[in-house]
């Protein structure tokens, strides 16, 4: 027997020991790593390997429609047909002999070029818009042509509207690279709303997509098809747009005289809105066509929700608000009164009134129907800057109404704090204009609304709201508005019944005598609000009718001058449709 | 022992343990090869040639088996020759495949003979160590060892196939350990063969990164490299095993030496390392461009997933969809619908992995283990040392074959075309596997009696 030569003793072992271990620490990691790879990270290989394995066609599911609350369809499916051409399959139809065929069968000039987008799985897109007579054409004509051409069916929305609810439908268009990094369930080609309803309500509207699915090999060769799922359709949606009313107010405020402004028609007792318009729009129908892109170079901004986005300085409608403040705080009764003789003097500086010769010896009431300025003036400085914030707060200016479309702006109101300490001093002179609604304030159409319906209300605020429930195809409810309060506004009785009588007759007597109609009686005020942008905004705020108030409105004429003209008439002309024609079709 | 030598356990004399493994692997590498042929509709036709290569292997077995290994000991020069003669006849009448002058074609079989030139080298070169045992010291012994493996290795240079020549390496370093060379040779072999094949290789990392523009870029993708490569954190074993090794020779070195170190050895060490470097231009201009590429895809295989990181990519999911018992016989998509490269030769384990499942996977390891740990076993109850070099080498060879093929197929080693052993489809390497396990139970025959 020989003996192995162990000069060097490591550890007890002989070299032969050293070799017979390193050999079992090689094999125990082969091990280790076959066990990571097929127990560990089993599931995520097994997916992997049977996403490469299918292939998928999808078949597009139509998104579910948008009615009003007047059953009108607001947006509507249309179908086209997509010729896909299967570049990897085995067929011996090549490309040219493709042309040839599809030519005779149209009898005009195809001309297919393999698309290196590969947007639909693997096969290339060919011919886009294909009408039904175009699809049978090729199935009459020529089958062969199968192996090689497959034909899907794809929805396209149509807006039956145009540009009259472009802005609370909002459009479709295809999904970008991020969001489907955000959200794994969109694929690259499918569709995702933008703006309005289409956005907001996306995952009940959109349905599921259908497909096709064919097993394939490693060369992407077709082999078999194994199953077929059928698109799922979205659900439709119920909105409480009134499509009357949205109709009346598209046609009034175009015709006003700039045409650019918003219309806000809320339902007091619910917070549905009737009607959300915003001018000027865009027709979302033409979306992929050069028309449809100038609108982002237009300077009138057609993308701009002015309802919810668009922050206006409120001018003399906030009025109301410094009322309630000053009736609530002083106590001040109707026969209290102070004179306005046109010009108000406070340190070096000269606040006119709009009437330059002055309104005289006035009352509140009076005040708030002439809308006399020096009248609120004096009284602004008697409340206090702080008293007149806490009572904007009140009315919940400056915060978002929560209503249930996207983008919604907060407008501004200025803070008291920093205004006292540090940074910008807050002088009296800024209270006086604050207490008329210029200053640093501003609003959006939509809040002036829903202070409206407080006002309506004596102090409830429900949140506004747009889609009253959903509904999938089988009826099932997906999705029910529950009326939810937002806030509540506390006066005194005294306040309301103060504030409800001077809003009567501001129609009647005052400075919105031109919204006056038949038999019904309005309440509301009217806004001239200076901005840099040039001529005055012209709002007008009110609801109707005053002694049991139904819909409350908010319209804001850009650059149009005196609220009591443009704005006044465009209210006028929807609170007729609705009491001469919807009111009188409910009951 | 486990598995504890009883007499009672023979067929002519053979281990039945080696025999019962080799059937079972027979068995998996015909199921295995069947199911992989079946996309390509060749299955028969490689069943049918694999099983003949394995008909003819057992018959060598038993008639190694039956020769004494005593006689190849004496006459290794005779041995040696004849596998010069068999690696230069095919560099003359050798037919090309894939690019490689390596097959003798017989029409209806071809034969690729370094599969036998390198049991020939085991048999020659065990013997030539074992007779010149007592210069073991002399560092012109060592040289003129390393020449005798040189000429192997140049010859099959000349093919060329880069892939067979890998494994001499192991085997010879393997063998000089064993046999008592100074660590410090081996040190210096280790270290050679690293610069060999290292600089090459950071010349492929650097080249594919000076590719980009901007200094920045250049910056960003080294490092994305650097880190993705320790971030795999098996790759840290290999450093940490070579790291080990290298610390544990350093450290007897030096106590050998009682902390004196001769300049003697520090020239050694320089000279290997300068020899390396000077090796290594040779082969990086050897190298070809898939070659190249797939040292890049070693390191990250997605850089080119669709080109030469596919196969590793491919291997991985393939193994890995297999999950616990496999998707079953016959149903592997991954191996059925063509996504697997080479999946009846060099990735019939992905294969397999996928279609059994890890039970079985296991199953092979543990079979390809115990046939290894049978043959040290064998090398250690042989009575002259000869024996013990000659199963010792065999053994390495066979655990080379699988690491390497095994790794390749997991992603821990480079692609390489190292066929598995007895699995794979290969007439010539089931044949010479099958002649080497012949000689270890010719080496167990006769050794079994005192």
């Amino acid at each position: 027997m020989w003996k192995l030569k162990n000069k060097f003793n490591l550890f007890g072992t002989n070299r032969h020991n050293i070799v017979f271990c390193f050999f079992v620490f090689l094999f125990l990691c082969i091990s280790f790593r076959i066990f990571y790879l097929q127990i560990i990270k089993g599931n995520m290989y097994k997916i992997i390997s049977e996403k490469q394995r299918f292939y998928n066609i999808y078949e597009y599911a139509p998104r579910g429609l948008i009615y009003s609350s007047d059953n009108c369809i607001l947006v509507n499916n249309k179908f086209k047909y997509i010729l896909l051409y299967d570049s990897s399959s085995k067929s011996k139809n090549n490309l040219s002999q493709i042309n040839v065929k599809l030519s005779k069968i149209f009898n005009r000039k195809v001309e297919l070029f393999e698309d290196k987008k590969k947007r639909y799985g693997k096969s290339t897109r060919f011919i886009d818009n294909l009408t039904l007579k175009d699809v049978f054409k090729i199935q009459e004509n020529n089958i062969n042509l199968y192996d090689k051409i497959n034909i899907i069916k794809k929805p396209y929305r149509v807006y039956c509207f145009d540009d009259m609810t472009s802005h609370l439908t909002g459009y479709t268009s295809e999904v970008t690279f991020d969001e489907i990094k955000k959200n794994s369930s969109y694929k690259i080609g499918d569709y995702i709303g933008r703006g309005g309803i289409e956005q907001n309500y996306d995952k009940y509207i959109r349905g599921k997509n259908g497909y096709f699915q064919f097993e394939t090999n490693a060369k992407g060769e077709q082999l078999k098809q194994t199953t077929y799922v059928l698109p799922k359709i979205g659900a439709n949606v119920y909105s409480t747009i009134n499509s009357k009313l949205q109709k009346v107010s598209y046609e009034a405020l175009k015709n006003s005289n700039t045409g650019r402004g918003a219309v806000v028609v809320l339902e007091t007792k619910s917070g549905a809105i009737l009607a959300l318009l915003s001018l000027p729009s865009f027709d979302a129908n033409k979306l992929g066509k050069i028309e449809f892109y100038k609108n982002f170079i237009n300077k009138r901004s057609p993308f701009f929700n002015r309802t919810l986005q668009g922050c206006y300085p409120p001018g003399s409608i906030f009025k109301i608000i410094t009322f309630s403040a000053i009736v609530d705080i002083l106590n001040i009764d109707i026969l209290d009164k102070k004179k306005c003789d046109g010009n108000f003097k406070l340190g070096n500086r000269n606040y006119v009134c709009w009437d330059k010769h002055g309104h005289g010896e006035l009352n509140i009431v009076d005040a708030m129907s002439k809308s006399c300025n020096i009248f609120f003036y004096k009284y602004a400085l008697e409340v206090g800057i702080k008293n007149l914030l806490e009572y904007s707060k009140n009315f919940y200016i400056g915060l978002k109404t929560g209503i249930d479309l996207p983008n919604e702006k907060k407008g501004f109101l200025p803070i008291i704090e920093s205004a006292n300490t540090g940074g910008k001093h807050w002088f009296k002179g800024d209270t006086l204009s604050f207490a008329i609604g210029q200053n640093s304030l501003c609003v959006t159409p939509l809040q002036m609304a829903c202070m409206m319906s407080i006002v309506a209300n004596k102090g409830i605020y429900y949140t506004p709201y747009i889609v009253e429930q959903i509904k999938d195809y089988n009826n099932n409810i997906l999705y029910k508005h529950e009326q939810k309060i937002n806030g509540m506004t506390k006066l005194s009785d005294k306040t309301w019944n103060l504030l409800h009588s001077s809003l009567i007759k501001v129609i009647e007597t005052g400075t919105g005598w031109r919204c006056n109609i038949r038999d019904v009686k309005i309440s509301g005020k009217t806004g001239t609000a200076q901005n840099y942008h040039g001529n005055d905004h012209s709002w007008f705020v009110s609801y109707a009718p005053s002694d049991n108030p139904e819909i409350s409105i908010a319209v804001i004429v850009e650059n149009a001058g005196s609220g009591g003209l443009s704005a006044v008439q465009i209210a006028k002309k929807i609170y007729n449709v609705y009491f001469n024609n919807i009111k009188i079709e409910k009951y | 022992m486990i598995f504890n030598f009883n007499k009672k356990y023979n067929i002519f004399g053979i281990d039945v343990y080696i025999l019962c493994i080799i059937f079972i692997l027979m068995i998996f590498s015909l199921l295995g090869i069947y199911s992989a042929g079946n996309s390509s509709g060749n299955s028969l036709k490689y069943i049918y040639i694999q099983f003949i290569a394995f008909f003819i292997g057992f018959i060598c077995i038993f008639v190694f088996s039956k020769i004494n290994y005593k006689y190849y000991e004496h006459s290794y020069k005779l041995i040696y020759i004849l596998s010069l003669i068999i690696l230069i006849s095919v560099l003359i009448f050798g037919s090309t495949k894939r690019g490689t002058k390596g097959w003798f074609d017989f029409g209806f079989i071809s034969f690729q003979p370094v599969e036998i030139a390198k049991i020939l080298f085991i048999l020659s070169f065990s013997s030539f160590i074992d007779l010149n045992e007592r210069k073991i010291k002399k560092i012109y012994f060592f040289i003129f060892s390393l020449i005798m493996f040189f000429v192997h290795l140049i010859l099959i240079m000349m093919q060329p196939d880069f892939s067979s020549t890998l494994s001499y390496f192991p085997v010879v370093l393997i063998l000089f350990f064993i046999i008592g060379v100074k660590s410090f040779y081996i040190l210096c072999s280790i270290v050679f063969f690293i610069f060999l094949i290292s600089v090459p290789f950071f010349k492929i990392i650097i080249n594919s990164v000076l590719i980009l523009e901007t200094f920045q870029e250049k910056i960003i993708t080294v490092f994305t490299n650097v880190i993705f490569f320790l971030k795999t954190g098996y790759k840290i074993f290999y450093f940490i095993t070579i790291l080990l090794f290298l610390i544990i020779y350093c450290l007897m070195f030096l106590k050998k030496n009682k902390i004196k170190v001769k300049w003697f050895y520090i020239f050694c060490l320089f000279c290997s390392m300068l020899i390396g470097c000077i090796g290594s231009i040779f082969i990086e201009k050897y190298l070809k461009d898939y070659q190249r590429k797939r040292l890049i895809v070693f390191i990250n295989p997605n850089i080119d997933s669709k080109g030469a990181g596919y196969n590793i990519i491919q291997s991985k999911i393939t193994i890995g969809s297999g999950k616990l018992l496999g998707k079953g016989f016959m149903n592997g998509s991954q191996t059925q619908f063509g996504f697997l490269p080479e999946q009846h030769t060099d990735f019939i384990f992905s294969s397999i992995c996928e279609e059994f499942g890890w039970v079985i996977s296991q199953l092979i390891i543990i079979l390809y283990f115990v046939l290894i740990y049978r043959a040290f076993v064998i090398a250690k109850k042989s009575h002259d040392r000869y024996g013990y070099l000659v199963a010792i080498g065999i053994a390495t060879m066979f655990c080379f074959y699988v690491i390497m093929n095994i790794g390749m197929a997991i992603g821990i080693m480079p692609v390489t075309g190292v066929p598995l052993l007895l699995l794979s489809y290969g007439g010539s390497s089931v044949f010479s596997s099958l002649c080497a396990i012949g000689i270890l139970c010719s080496i167990d025959i006769n050794n079994r009696y005192y």
